[in-house]
């Protein structure tokens, strides 16, 4: 016999304020039909099996497969450079704002397979800026007309999850002003003139995700394993939400349980249902998996 | 900022030895409630969520050998030490300071009103036993024992699993112990304080909240928060059987609200309001509320 955990007034009051409970159904509701391709948001997933590098990515020709097979996918194209060439104009000035964390940074494989197209797309190598924490110093940013957007996903004490939509938090002098409600509001980063209509691509770096934080470090070996993935949409929350999903699966493999993160990541459903950003819910995602499939877990 | 109550870093940086086996300390770094996010970003907001004072950070380093970390915290209060040590109680006692855990190089404990973690990079059985040691030397350099948070005096002690006590103020970190609500129902912010409780063997027993509130107004207004959202079809015993089969119940005792969650029935969640309500005749009014600085 098969029991079914009933849906309790705990459940719904954290339901009612977020959004719809992905994979959850109320008793007496049919379970909805999904939705066509068409009007759908696409999110690519690429993986590989080659062995990961010191740094924790593969070896860079690798990652710039990865990313061309991943963008050529997103935006139906054959070829890399002319994909890249409908995302970025010759006269764009590019900041690709990375992610320079200590124990899992976005990794220079990442940073310079994006910078290589992002040149083959027409773009002089000075009006390109790779930075972090510098970006509201950085004259590159400071004109840029266009940012790449690329982070690995982690789990975080405050935040749920480290994700895309909150990678811009550098994009304000006091990034503080953002923590409230756990950090509920995070999309209104992406509002700021800096930032504003100037994304062109996200890309999730999920070679070593970080699954699960302790400690004020926020990390331990024993909670990151070898994912070798990456995940590319022009949507940072359909990439949030899909790498989420990603990081419980591994949470629910790992544990052995559905134990929730310890903190709710619900700044991914409010980009969707209270700021627009982007779009949160499976049902409305077209997931394009590429490559390695062994213990994908989406 | 520190307060004019906090001893400035010097004495704080004086708990932590200079070196430890082969490895050198690097120099510090020194970090108060608003600079802790240049240091550990948004992961702060714990620290802060405890009303940190300082932090001074020292990082041990030896070629070819994982990198150790010394966080050491003054919380401003023991209450708060003790507080932000349960925040995360994963591993085994080690014995040292006044409560202790340790997994795979973390070491975290806390010691009258400092708060240490010590952690290694990277666990091998050199750094486990120099993050031990560090510990130990620590420990026995901080001079002085705090006393727990008087709140937790208000938990039955019968059925309580003492390993998973937590001390806090805000919503934020009620629900990271426990949800309840997105929302504040319980009106919980940095003046409250609060003990969580889990009872039985797999908290299958009950969990109880105790809140103590600045004014009896506040606690009552909470109560009617609460309520409204939680529970609005109890009666006058104040409890009630949830969609699980389970029993929540809530007792306003003054400026001290009790809530009792998924209790395995109405007599056990009762009980447990009763028990608060006793021990609050025992404490004879006594304060029980952490005192502000």
């Amino acid at each position: 016999m098969i029991s079914r955990k009933p849906i309790t007034r705990r459940d719904f009051l954290k339901v009612a304020s977020a959004a719809p409970l992905a994979g959850a159904v109320l008793p007496g509701l049919a379970v909805p039909k999904s939705k066509p391709a068409a009007d759908k948001v696409r999110v690519v997933l690429v993986r590989d099996p080659s062995p990961l590098g010191a740094g924790g990515a593969p070896p860079a020709e690798v990652v710039q497969r990865m990313l061309d097979d991943a963008v050529c996918a997103l935006l139906d194209e054959r070829d890399a450079v002319k994909a890249w060439k409908t995302l970025i104009r010759p006269d764009d000035v590019v900041g690709i704002k990375t992610n320079a964390w200590r124990y899992i940074p976005t990794t220079s494989e990442v940073e310079q397979a994006i910078k290589r197209r992002v040149m083959d797309a027409g773009v002089a190598e000075d009006l390109i800026g790779i930075d972090d924490r510098g970006v509201l110093r950085n004259p590159v940013f400071q004109k840029a007309t266009a940012l790449v957007n690329a982070r690995p996903m982690r789990t975080h004490h405050w935040s749920g999850v480290g994700t895309l939509i909150k990678n811009y938090i550098m994009f304000d002098p006091r990034p503080a002003d953002y923590h409230g409600d756990t950090c509920a509001d995070l999309a209104t980063l992406w509002a700021l003139p800096a930032v504003k209509g100037k994304t062109r691509l996200n890309v999730l770096v999920m070679f070593t995700p970080l699954f699960h934080s302790v400690g004020p470090h926020n990390y331990s070996k024993e909670y990151v394993w070898d994912y070798k993935g990456l995940i590319v949409s022009r949507d940072p929350v359909a990439a949030d939400a899909t790498g989420l999903r990603i990081i419980q699966a591994k949470r629910k493999a790992f544990f052995g349980d559905d134990r929730p993160l310890a903190m709710n990541p619900h700044h991914i459903t409010l980009a969707d249902t209270r700021h627009h950003l982007g779009v949160s819910d499976p049902d409305r995602i077209e997931l394009i998996k590429l490559g390695w499939g062994e213990g994908i877990l989406i | 900022m520190t307060s004019p109550n906090t001893p400035g870093p010097e004495r704080l940086a004086s708990f932590i030895p200079a070196t430890v086996g082969p490895y050198l300390s690097e120099a510090d770094q020194t970090f108060d409630a608003e600079t802790i996010f240049g240091y550990i970003d948004g992961a702060g907001e714990v620290y802060r969520s405890y009303q940190m004072k300082l932090l001074v950070a020292r990082r041990f380093h030896k070629d070819g050998r994982p990198d150790i970390v010394v966080d050491a915290f003054d919380m401003g209060s023991s209450a708060d030490a003790f507080g932000v040590f349960t925040h995360d109680l994963e591993g085994e006692e080690t014995g040292i300071g006044q409560g202790s855990r340790y997994k795979a190089g973390l070491l975290s404990f806390w010691k009258d009103r400092y708060f240490l973690s010590v952690y290694a990079e990277e666990e091998t059985e050199e750094t486990k036993a120099l993050v031990l040691e560090l510990g130990r030397r620590i420990a026995a350099a901080v001079p002085g024992q705090g006393a727990k948070p008087g709140l937790l005096g208000l938990l039955p002690p019968a059925g309580l699993d003492p390993g998973r006590v937590r001390f806090f103020h805000n919503a934020a970190l009620l629900n990271y112990h426990y949800f309840v609500a997105d929302a504040n129902i319980l009106l919980l912010d940095q003046t409250t304080d609060a003990a969580l409780g889990f009872y039985g063997a797999k908290g299958d027993g009950g969990v109880l909240l105790v809140v103590g509130y600045p004014e009896d107004s506040a606690a009552a207004k909470a109560k009617g928060s609460f309520a409204a959202a939680y529970m609005p079809e109890a009666g006058p015993s104040g409890t009630v059987r949830t969609e699980d089969g389970r029993w929540s119940g809530i007792r306003l005792l003054g400026r001290t609200l009790a809530v009792v969650f998924d209790g395995p029935t109405e007599a056990s969640a009762a009980g447990l309001l009763d028990g608060v309500e006793e021990l609050m005749k025992r404490s004879k009014g006594r304060d029980l509320r952490l005192k502000k600085e």
